[in-house]
């Protein structure tokens, strides 16, 4: 397996080609140390300062897992951030399971499929555009860039009836196709591969290959997608984790709750509570089924630091 | 790696077939219905609708009907189905034939082209089913966009175990009513006696024409006519007396529809709940109700008992859109599927609708019904009723969302910030309003 | 596969080049036929729409510029321009401060709990902004939140985080949340990449590590923030989603027209008056443009892009 030889320390390339091989642990270790002894008793107060930020930014989660445990009654009369006497939680999954012929379970898997497909679909895209922009100079590249980097500046107001009167001409609204394709366009994602692959790949071993003969795209495939590696998790995560976020497409889009995503459906179950109207008071059901509906996420995040700490090197290192 | 992209290609690949499998059928909305088609060769008519146990009454229209078959989805509630039908109307496809609308929005949508006179479809044949109150809010002069279905005759829902603790008893006027909520603040009870809220919005609008207010006159068939009257001396009047209630701290000034105010409903922080006849239906299903409380209906309070003024507070219909490929099933449907005692037996028990419909509104079963959750006390009878035929219908405007938003603002400005006094916030709306519809084009007569 | 360079004939570099040219179009053809599908067209044709004027009572017709000039007259979009701007100045600073002083915290640290501190900071951007704001939205509530209890505690009646007065705060609070997790890891990673040596020359030399901190690490670091600031701008400038998701239970505080995109939102979908709609999105799009090239502009020694 090829390593890059843009000149860089030790401690960068085990990050940035944490896909290529294991760390050099170490180098970290040794610098850890010194870092050790040089701020002996600022650690303590360092400690203290990222616990406070942590706990700040955990304390609506917890709230959301202990909500997750209660009843109805429950999240209304006992204390928010303890745990009401009766553990529901087993009981609430049951009622997502229930509750409108379990439609809570239909609308999960309308997320994944929606966000893979789209995420696979847009990393795709992004690989071969940012291979594309970054190692063929071709006239127009620079403008096409820019106009890609401007598109991130557009309101996604404008473009939702324009865009759903494309969609509805080919009879794809109401399907998750209505989600998928527009979720396709990532261009920050092709920013991020650009760069990425600018860093990455140096000219000279594409010329090597392209002298030895092999075709473009073969030298594509078997060279330089290898060295991208890292970069390609991270624009697949971050494109997954886009689609799976994303509220206003398809709640723009999709009419038939049998397509929702788990963010629209729970919306709607939480305006249906809001209004209050007989019987459909699902509070529990709705702070269940949004920490279930979050743990995908979190825990794909736990299990995948490497990939996100390594490659959200990328684009902000000139 | 080579693998790598190939085998992200397989899984966009396979995903791909999944979806396209699930959505075979799709390129029609028809297709994907909630509910079972019991007669697959018969016509289908797509409906939008957000009842409660609405696919019951669906079941039962399909088991009935041999030519047509509903298709019904959720789309939403409220606003979420309004903007997916604004959406559909203005890309030109995707509406259902069949749409639950709230009789404040018809002209909104029929001012769009959006929404089919049914006069031309048999509208007339029903008419004698309804109260004149319950058919005016569906017509538009000589029009008829929509067939009724339920609606909100107003009344009062009070808890007698906290009225009778503070000695207090039960308003029938408003001047009672303030002095009821002062006597209970002046012996310290832990709550109010009501809520005013600012986004009120058709609740404001009712209060305000049971002082006499008539805000808008409108007719369909000269569409860019209008008249805007918010400012009059009745509404005025009512805004003040809130005003005065709510600088005092004796009503609140919660916003509806929250998760606050559904509970400080029930628990008790207000002793009376001024509501519409789906209001019991509305309180036995929220979540912390009182074992102790003894909940009574009575009627509204009246400004001037001899002359009783009643009103309306929501209500719904269902109206064919122009969009609907077959009209006429289209409009059978509407008029049909809550036209059987059946239907609204489901529709009263399980969705606590209350009926517009003659047949059932006068039947003895609905008379008589006793409501446990008031203690065995007819309200149908003794309050909702009465209401319901004292009626005597409301116009909205065309642009009913924006003038309601204009209207909480002010309202926001006179109860909630103190900033304005009634009559210029009155005032005030009536420019704004008045300014939009010129703005929209309307001759304001 | 040999690494080394070789100079290639020009006569081939030369034949090679006009194929490559092809190539390499081709390998951008998937991305644009989206972007053209997905947002060239539907740009196109909001901006279509953007210039004519389509009122309730009368029918479409032309106007061109004059949308744009009531758009740019227009006291609600104006208001709304001043909000965001008003809301960049606070909230950007806001996160970019904590997520800068978590990295450069954890920049120092080695320990499990700096790991696990980072992968918890980060923990929101994995939350959907939905159900972000619907978690504070209950943490908010007079009634259902633990601010009745903490208050409490001092003696004090808890704010009504949902009033005019404070939501400003409040939604501060929500968005710095939610984001400052994600900008906190492109700054940490930005600081991974520094050469570890030289705050050894600088230690060498008597600096403390706050010197350090600020001198070298910070002004090192100076284009991804710039990066950071640019997309938190346009993302802030076109604040939507947490407003909109608030308004349910808070909607005397937050008007339909809150911030410009609200506005747009609500012109289309609660008053069904699309065309101009399209023209205050697009107007907003113009306000974003000349907002963030002119902060790239007034950045550019820092920024590092060509």
């Amino acid at each position: 397996m090829a390593v890059p030889t843009t000149a860089r320390d030790d401690r960068t390339r085990t990050i940035v080609t944490a896909g290529a091989g294991r760390p050099d642990r170490s180098a970290r270790r040794e610098a850890r140390r010194n870092a050790r002894v040089a701020q002996g008793g600022r650690r303590i107060g360092s400690h203290v300062l990222l616990l406070v930020l942590a706990l700040y930014f955990v304390i609506p989660i917890w709230w959301l897992f202990v909500a997750a445990t209660k009843s109805t009654g429950g999240l209304f009369s006992s204390p928010a951030f303890w745990f009401d006497d009766p553990m529901q939680l087993f009981a609430n999954i049951a009622g997502l399971f229930e509750h409108q012929g379990g439609i809570y379970w239909t609308w999960l898997g309308n997320s994944f499929v929606y966000s893979f497909v789209s995420g696979v679909g847009a990393t795709i895209v992004a690989v071969l555009a940012g291979y594309g922009f970054a190692k063929y100079r071709f006239r127009g590249r620079g403008f096409v860039f820019g106009m890609i980097l401007g598109s991130v500046m557009v309101p996604l107001t404008a473009l939702v009836i324009p865009q759903f009167m494309l969609l509805s001409q080919y009879g794809l609204v109401n399907t998750g196709w209505a989600v998928i394709l527009p979720s396709l366009l990532n261009p920050f994602a092709v920013y991020l591969m650009r760069v990425y692959t600018q860093d990455t790949v140096p000219d000279e071993l594409l010329e090597a290959a392209r002298i030895d003969g092999a075709g473009e795209w073969r030298t594509f495939t078997t060279i330089v997608v290898p060295l991208l590696r890292p970069a390609i998790v991270t624009v697949l995560l971050l494109s997954i984790v886009g689609t799976w976020n994303n509220f206003f497409l398809p709640l723009a889009m999709l009419t038939n709750p049998e397509t929702l995503p788990v963010t629209v459906g729970l919306n709607r179950w939480l305006a249906l509570s809001n209004a209050g109207a007989g019987g459909e008071q699902v509070w529990n059901l709705i702070t269940s089924g949004a920490f279930i509906s979050v743990l995908p996420l979190l825990l794909s995040f736990l299990l995948l630091q490497r990939y996100w700490q390594g490659g959200l090197t990328l684009g902000s290192v000139k | 790696m080579k693998n790598k992209v190939f085998a992200g290609l397989g899984i966009v690949a396979v995903a791909a077939a999944a979806l396209t499998g699930c959505s075979s059928a799709s390129g029609s909305a028809a297709a994907s219905c909630t509910n079972e088609i019991l007669k697959p060769d018969a016509t289908q008519v797509s409906v939008w609708a957000w009842y409660p146990s609405f696919e019951q009454v669906v079941d039962l229209f399909n088991q009935n009907h041999d030519d047509v078959q509903i298709c019904w989805t959720n789309a939403g509630q409220g606003n979420d189905e309004y903007t997916k039908f604004s959406t559909s109307i203005e890309s030109g496809s995707g509406a259902p034939d069949v749409i639950m609308l709230e009789s404040e929005v018809l002209s909104s949508f029929s001012i769009r082209n959006a929404l089919v006179d049914l006069s031309a479809y048999g509208a007339a044949d029903v008419k004698g089913n309804y109260t004149d109150g319950a058919w005016k809010d569906v017509s538009s002069g000589d029009a008829v966009y929509a067939i009724p279905v339920d609606g909100g005759p107003m009344g009062m829902l009070y808890r007698q175990d906290i009225l009778d603790t503070y000695g207090i008893a039960a308003p029938t006027t408003w001047a009672e009513f303030a002095d009821a909520a002062q006597k209970l603040k002046d012996a310290g009870a832990p709550g109010v006696l009501a809520n005013f809220p600012p986004n009120g919005r058709a609740f404001t609008q009712a209060l305000f024409a049971q002082a006499g207010s008539k805000p808008f006159t409108y007719d369909s068939a000269a569409p860019t006519d209008i008249g805007i009257d918010v400012n009059d001396q009745g509404s005025k009047d009512v805004l003040e007396y809130w005003q005065k209630l709510t600088s005092k701290g004796l009503v609140a000034t919660d916003e509806a529809f929250t998760a606050d105010y559904n509970t400080k409903l029930v628990d008790g922080t207000y002793a009376i709940y001024v509501a519409a006849a789906w209001g019991p239906g509305y309180l036995q299903g929220l979540e912390g109700t009182d074992d102790s409380a003894t909940w009574r209906a009575a009627p509204i309070p009246q400004w001037d008992p001899a002359k009783p003024v009643q009103v309306n507070w929501g209500g719904s219909t269902f109206a064919v859109t122009s969009q609907a490929k077959d009209k006429a099933a289209a409009a059978t449907v509407a008029k049909e599927v809550f036209g059987t005692e059946e239907a609204w037996k489901i529709g009263i028990e399980k969705a606590a609708l209350f009926p517009l419909w003659k047949p059932i509104l006068d039947s003895d079963y609905f008379r008589e019904l006793e409501s446990p959750f008031f203690g065995g006390q007819q309200i149908n009878k003794e309050v909702f009723l009465p209401a319901a035929a004292g009626y005597s219908g409301f116009t909205f405007s065309p642009f009913q969302n924006y003038a309601y938003d204009q209207l909480q603002q002010q309202v926001t400005a006179v109860t909630v910030d103190g900033s304005k006094d009634a009559s210029a916030a009155l005032d005030d709306l009536q420019s704004s309003l008045e300014q939009y519809a010129t703005e929209q084009g309307f001759t304001i007569k | 596969m040999a690494t080394h360079t070789l100079t290639t004939p020009s006569r081939r570099r030369a034949t090679g080049h006009a194929r490559r040219q092809r190539v390499g179009w081709l390998f951008i053809t998937p991305f644009l036929v989206i972007f053209a599908a997905f947002l060239i067209f539907p740009l196109i044709y909001a901006f279509g729409m953007s210039l004519f004027s389509s009122t309730l009572a009368t029918g479409t017709k032309f106007v061109g510029a004059a949308n744009y000039l009531k758009a740019f007259t227009d006291p609600l979009f104006l208001g709304g321009l001043g909000r965001v701007a008003l809301y960049a100045v606070v909230m950007i600073p806001a996160q970019l401060l904590v997520a800068l002083v978590a990295a450069l915290v954890l920049d120092t640290l080695g320990t499990w709990l700096a790991k696990a501190s980072r992968l918890l900071i980060f923990a929101p951007y994995a939350i959907p902004v939905v159900i972000g704001a619907l978690m504070w939205s209950f943490l908010y509530s007079p009634r259902f939140g633990p601010a009745g209890t903490i208050f409490g505690l001092f003696g004090l009646d808890a704010p009504d985080f949902l009033a005019s007065s404070a939501i400003f705060g409040s939604l501060v609070n929500i968005v710095t949340w939610q984001w400052s997790g994600y900008y906190m890891i492109v700054i940490y990673a930005a600081l991974r990449s520094i050469d570890p040596s030289i705050y050894e020359a600088a230690r060498v030399d008597g600096a403390s590590g706050l010197q350090i901190a600020t001198r070298i690490k910070v002004p090192m670091i100076a284009s991804s923030m710039v990066m950071v600031i640019t997309f938190a701008l346009i993302g802030t400038l076109q604040f939507f989603t947490e407003p909109t998701v608030l308004r349910s239970i808070a909607s005397g505080a937050l008007p339909a027209e809150y911030t410009p995109n609200m506005y747009a939102y609500a012109l289309a979908f609660s008053y069904s008056q699309f065309n101009y709609a399209s023209t205050i999105a697009f107007s907003l799009a113009i306000v974003v443009f000349i907002g963030s090239f002119g902060f790239l502009f007034l950045t550019r020694k820092q920024n590092g892009l060509k």
